[in-house]
């Protein structure tokens, strides 16, 4: 029985106009994040169980603190020396897997000086859970 | 058609997208942003369209249960019912 299928076409249709507009914003978005700014300063991050150590282009070494100055930029090379773990600043939203034999790279700009919480997302063994490290922000002019 | 349809795809996999990703990917640096908004931002939007999304297939869904139920006086029978051959 031939019957109007208008209606699925215009189903169809919004159904690719969704998809477009989520994958272009998606897209968009992450260029935007990706886009690291010229004077960002390189933190190369390492990661084993179960802490965190930091090392400034200067050659300044930290473990289990990271001190940073309000309103630059920074570039994390994040690496493992044993298994995969996970670099994670929830309060500025930088999550990175760190992989053995790999450097991950993603940058931030701290835009509120204070301390916050810096923490493992992969689960690596017995201690994950305390494998966190504190990030200072400090309000240098 | 489903040959057509898998060629597309490992050509695009293969050829478009990496073109289309070099062609948008910039030379010039990067500009500072706060990454806490624009990834939240993005995912208000995103979750904006997916319960969107979500309201209108339930929404069909309770409206074609409603409509095509047998008491609903509207209701009419199939070609097998006005046969008795159900």
């Amino acid at each position: 029985m031939a019957h109007s299928n208008w209606p699925e076409w215009i189903y169809v249709g919004v159904v690719i106009a969704l998809l477009c507009y989520v994958g272009a914003e998606a897209w968009n978005i992450e260029n935007i994040v990706d886009h690291v700014p010229e004077d960002a300063e390189v933190i190369k991050v390492t990661a084993q169980q179960w802490f965190w150590s930091f090392e400034h282009e200067d050659g300044t070494k930290e473990v289990g603190e990271l001190h940073l100055k309000k309103d630059h930029a920074y570039k994390f090379e994040i690496e493992s020396k044993d298994v995969n773990h996970n670099f994670n600043i929830h309060e500025y939203v930088v999550l990175l897997d760190a992989v053995p034999g790999q450097i991950n790279t993603v940058w931030f700009s701290p835009n509120e000086a204070g301390e916050f919480d810096i923490q493992c997302r992969e689960y690596c063994g017995l201690i994950h859970y305390n494998m966190r490290a504190t990030l200072i922000v400090e309000d240098v002019k | 058609m489903s040959r057509i349809f898998g060629f597309t795809i490992v050509i695009a996999t293969l050829f478009i997208i990496p073109f289309v990703s070099l062609s948008f990917a910039s030379e010039t640096p990067g500009e500072y942003i706060d990454r806490k908004a624009e990834i939240w931002n993005l995912f208000f939007r995103m979750m904006t369209v997916a319960f969107v999304v979500g309201g209108v297939i339930a929404g069909t869904m309770v409206w074609q249960v409603w409509r095509f139920r047998e008491s609903n006086p509207k209701a009419k029978p199939t070609p097998y019912e006005e046969k008795d051959e159900l």
